[in-house]
């Protein structure tokens, strides 16, 4: 008769204490670089208390000393719950406990390390804590293998997992950076500016001190080939050392030097100093760009597992965007080689303006000044 | 985007405690207590009899009762451990406690099929078709919730078919007839719990009846009864907080702030005061609800939902929380924080299925009818412009 009762104040109120408070869960971080583990395990002290019994004195109250004082009972209980493999199984042990609060009140930490008998491969985890026992309780998981963060909510039904470093992943990362190279040099005018400086006059020729059309486009084309392979060459070497840390420059220093390079491309336009030897010219401030560019990379970030892919992606991103810009250049400007339009609007205008607008730069970024609004 | 929600949680820093006696958690019950040495008796026998369904069931059923008692859904874990022991076919008193589980989870669908399969082998089984009817409630089909309690008559339990009929009268627009039935069922019973349930619903119903002085005798007499109950506690809560009384939420509420829905209940009471400690319960429904979505918990969405609407003033989230929460729950309050937060965002749209609820059903509450009309003469949205000044 009586469970009847009971259940009549049950009656229609479900849906009231379906949301006080909230039910077990344990944070379990995994970091996993090669065959190396080290975790950490935030497991509630009401679960060990409920499975392995904390209250020795039966106050209701845990203190750290009950707690220490099972910490051996607490870490083998811990440990018999979770497997990882990698190439087979990568033992645990806790190397240190500590405490800390969560929404629902005090957790146990338990600091982990381990060894895989393979540092490459699909990472395998089985997780059982508390799922005898509580079969609400799931285990947070944040799992970093090699670089890669996975997350996931561990339920009864989970079983045993793989977590593998995805080949997609990495050449998402790839094509990441590759397109951050391209779009860095679309939007750097300074780069462009230079590039155009030093290509304006590779379909020309300098004959009694006046400039005229080349006569074949394989001259113009080789030209071209030197100029954009040395400028290429150059801040690939600097970009590279830049973003390893190798070397470092103040920015301030770099990107006035770069406007200083592009002021200089374009005055040997109109005064003639360097003429034959101009992938020279690229190559030495193609190294000054390189510092420019890495300082770009530096602010996305690399990602130090894949940090030679990203940096390949980037450089990659960085010549495609090139090559798009002499693709539309150098024939359109072959073509029109012998025109006024081009040796006076493009050639000698073209250059003077770029001038003024380096040298703008130049004042701005020497004494950081803000003279263009762009 | 997980990974940041997982960060929150972890945000403190670890720390080794210098002193043995510093006390780092509290547990519900002393290990001496009643209750304690009673689930610990049940433990002991299950284990014991580890094939033997009626232990399992009383241990369970106890885990559930606890559960019910301090809102601690652990418990409720404990009880569902218990019986995942048990294979199929599940002998009758577990299917039952399953069934109260899964409706505990809002899984209602498999509550309902575990309740009709208890019954399909024992036909007689009361509590079963007072489940059924509670879950027909929740989802808004009245006739199938009617059938519950006809059943519930026909077996002869008087004091569960009047609570039954009076809710289905309550929700389908006879609120004086509701009434009245649950004045007559009061009548019929002695047992204090009994009594709880039914003067909390004659509080409410009195209340959306606009009988305010009458609502607040019957949430007194209940209050009276001086047993802990969380579902009182918020109803009563919201009936202060619904006549511009917060102050005595605040002291009704002072010792609740472990209980969510309470917590939530007293932190829109401290923030309507201007309390300075409005801010830390803000900050912990913060927390809490961002641990329960972490571990894909979305039996909270109806209070989320009335937590970002009135206290973090989230307009666009509230709805979209309330509407998700009206795909599963559709009792009176879901109704409301959908219309309120349809109203706050401006979205006509979003308010229809509570329209055609309060429509179909005929329900009376002068406020609820309001909030309806006036989500009916917001202007036609253009989706876009929502957040824009």
């Amino acid at each position: 008769m009586m469970p009847h009762f009971v259940m009549v104040s049950v009656l229609l109120m479900c849906q009231i204490t379906a949301w006080a408070h909230k039910a077990s869960d344990s944070y379990l971080v995994v970091d996993v670089k090669g065959n190396a583990i080290t975790a950490q395990w935030d497991i509630a002290l009401r679960d060990i208390d409920f499975a392995l019994g904390l209250d020795r004195d039966g106050n209701a109250e845990i203190t750290w000393g009950e707690l220490r004082a099972r910490q051996s009972d607490v870490s083998a209980w811990a440990l018999s719950r979770l497997a990882l493999t990698r190439s087979g199984s990568c033992p645990l042990q806790v190397t240190s406990l500590q405490v800390d609060e969560h929404t629902d009140g005090g957790y146990a930490v338990l600091h982990l390390v381990g060894v895989c008998p393979g540092a490459t491969g699909a990472l395998g985890l089985q997780y059982r804590l508390l799922f005898d026992l509580d079969s609400l309780h799931r285990g947070l998981l944040r799992l970093t293998l090699d670089g890669n963060t996975h997350t996931t909510v561990i339920s009864p039904t989970s079983g045993a997992m793989q977590f593998v470093v995805t080949q997609t992943s990495r050449w998402e990362q790839f094509n990441q950076y590759l397109i951050e190279g391209i779009w860095h040099i679309w939007i750097g005018f300074d780069h462009i500016l230079f590039l155009l400086s030093l290509l304006l006059p590779a379909v020309l020729v300098l004959e009694m001190r006046r400039w005229q059309g080349v006569n074949s486009f394989g001259l113009a084309f080789r030209e071209v080939l030197w100029v954009v392979t040395s400028f290429t060459a150059a801040h690939s070497i600097t970009l590279s050392l830049a973003a390893l840390g190798l070397v470092s420059l103040p920015s301030r220093l770099v990107e006035s030097a770069i406007a200083l390079s592009v002021m200089l491309a374009a005055a040997n336009n109109l005064w003639p100093v360097v003429q034959h030897r101009r992938w020279l010219v690229a190559f030495g401030f193609g190294l000054i760009h390189g510092f420019g560019f890495a300082s770009v990379l530096a602010e996305l970030g690399l990602p130090v597992d894949a940090l030679a892919l990203s940096l390949l992606g980037f450089n990659a991103g960085v010549e495609v965007g090139q090559i798009a810009i002499v693709t539309g250049f150098l024939p359109a400007a072959f073509l029109l080689r012998n025109t006024r339009f081009y040796l006076h609007g493009v050639f000698v205008l073209g250059s003077w303006l770029t001038m003024l607008v380096a040298f703008i730069w130049l004042l701005e970024r020497a004494f950081d000044l803000k003279l263009m609004t762009a | 985007m997980f990974g940041t929600l997982l960060a929150s949680p972890a945000r403190s820093v670890p720390r080794t405690p210098v002193d043995d006696a510093t006390v780092i958690e509290k547990l519900p019950f002393r290990a001496g207590d009643s209750r304690a040495r009673e689930l610990n008796a049940l433990r002991v026998n299950a284990r014991k009899a580890p094939g033997d369904s009626m232990a399992a069931a009383a241990l369970a059923k106890a885990y559930f009762d606890v559960a019910q008692a301090l809102g601690d859904p652990r418990y409720v874990g404990y009880a569902d451990a218990v019986l995942s022991q048990f294979n199929q076919p599940m002998p009758v008193d577990l299917q039952v406690l399953r069934g109260m589980l899964r409706q505990y989870r809002h899984d209602f669908d498999d509550a309902l099929n575990d309740f009709a399969a208890v019954l399909a082998q024992d036909p007689k089984r009361a509590s079963a078709h007072a489940w059924r009817g509670a879950i027909y409630l929740v989802l808004a089909q009245y006739d199938n919730a009617r059938k519950e309690c006809t059943a519930l008559l026909e077996l002869q339990r008087p004091v569960l078919h009047g609570g039954c009929t009076g809710l289905v009268q309550a929700y389908t627009g006879q609120l004086s007839s509701a009434h009245s039935t649950l004045q007559k069922t009061l009548a019929l019973t002695r047992y204090d719990d009994q009594r709880l349930w039914l003067l909390t619903r004659l509080g409410e119903v009195s209340a959306w009846l606009g009988h305010n002085d009458r609502a607040e005798r019957y949430y007194r007499d209940a209050l009276a009864l001086g047993r802990d109950d969380g579902y009182l506690l918020a109803v009563w809560a919201d009936f202060l907080l619904d006549n511009n009384r917060p102050a005595e939420v605040v002291k009704l509420l002072a010792a609740w702030e472990s209980s969510d829905p309470l917590l939530l209940r007293l932190a829109e009471a401290e923030n309507t005061l201007q309390l300075p400690s409005a801010k830390a319960h803000l900050q912990a429904l913060d927390d809490r609800f961002a641990a329960a979505k972490l571990r894909g918990d979305i039996t909270h969405q109806a209070e989320e939902a009335r937590f970002q609407l009135r206290l973090r003033k989230n307009t666009a989230l509230a709805l979209q929380l309330a509407s998700a929460n009206y795909q599963i729950q559709k009792e009176p309050r879901d109704l409301r924080v959908l219309l309120e937060a349809a109203l706050a965002a401006r979205d006509t749209e979003a308010a229809k299925p509570a329209r055609e609820w309060l429509q179909s059903t005929g329900f009376e509450d002068a406020k609820m009818r309001t909030l309806a009309a006036q989500t009916l003469q917001l202007p036609p949205l253009v989706k876009k412009q929502v957040g824009t000044p």
